[in-house]
């Protein structure tokens, strides 16, 4: 059972410097050959001042820096049970090579709900609103996560 | 490169160019797991996959199918237009599958001075099985 009490909890934030490799390396596991994440001339050629950050690049600071395991550890949910709901992002600018970028990661909500097969599920909605070293807002970054019991 | 596309050239109903990716393998998942950070062995190792239930062993990270709806998005509006993209996992994805990508215009609209375009992207296996269903939207330039 998810802790009910952690709702509006604010977790400390993700730093991370992003690398042009690890945008690439990103782009090859998807199998993504579009050429603006592999070659910062071809991001150039298209409007962008260097390889830009893919769609779903924000799983990378989440995941790495481990705050995905500590929050759902806070939270007191069995990472046995999770599965991943939805993920929902919103852009206010590309994020690039170079940008160290900052996220503050926050409980936004936490209710029960039962499956049409009558289980009970924990549904816990965490949001990451991210900033570059400009303090500029770039992201937002929403995950559903659910615990099946 | 992703042809430049104009507000005006996007129709309610159009339809976003299918991607269809796969047979996926395991060692993709492998690669997504070193690229991603998501090291959970459920996407990795048969035998922890099955013993948490999984009898056919290992399943994709949901992560890396909205990866392939990313890609699809992105091949099609350029990524610096993009404003939104979400997506519901709805069915899990095993080794050998192929993806096929599509969406539809649903909306276009002008919003504080912005061309907006809504659309939906699904994304199925081989037996129409849906893994994602999302939406994204994008802010796209006049043509003038």
């Amino acid at each position: 059972m998810a802790d009910l009490s952690k709702v509006g909890t604010e977790y400390s934030p993700i730093i991370w410097e992003v690398e042009r490799g690890k945008i690439r390396e990103l782009a090859k596991a998807i199998g993504d050959p579009n050429p603006i994440y592999l070659d910062k001339e071809a991001a150039i050629a298209e409007g962008y001042k260097d390889t830009p950050a893919p769609p779903t690049f924000l799983v990378v600071p989440m995941m790495w820096c481990d705050k995905m395991p500590a929050i759902i550890n806070d939270l007191k949910i069995n990472f046995m049970m999770v599965l991943h709901g939805e993920e929902e992002y919103e852009y206010y600018q590309q994020i690039y090579p170079g940008d160290i970028i900052t996220g503050t990661p926050r409980v936004i909500n936490i209710e029960e709900k039962e499956s049409k097969s009558g289980s009970k599920m924990d549904m816990v909605t965490l949001e990451v609103r991210y900033k570059n070293q400009m303090g500029e807002d770039v992201a937002k970054a929403r995950s559903l996560i659910i615990e099946r019991k | 490169m992703t042809q430049e596309l104009f507000y005006e050239d996007i129709h309610v109903g159009d339809d976003m160019p299918e991607l269809v990716k796969g047979p996926l393998q395991k060692l993709q998942h492998v690669m997504y797991a070193g690229a991603s950070g998501d090291f959970n062995p459920l996407h990795t190792d048969d035998d922890f996959a099955r013993a948490v239930g999984m009898k056919n062993g290992v399943i994709a990270h949901g992560m890396l199918i909205m990866g392939f709806v990313g890609q699809a998005i992105t091949g099609w509006v350029p990524k610096k237009y993009l404003k939104k993209f979400g997506v519901r996992f709805s069915g899990m994805t095993k080794p050998g599958s192929t993806i096929s990508i599509t969406g539809k215009v649903l909306d276009k609209r002008v919003e504080n001075g912005e061309n907006i375009i809504f659309c939906e992207v699904v994304a199925r296996d081989e037996n129409e099985d849906v893994k994602i269903i999302g939406h994204f939207e994008a802010s796209l330039p006049n043509r003038d």
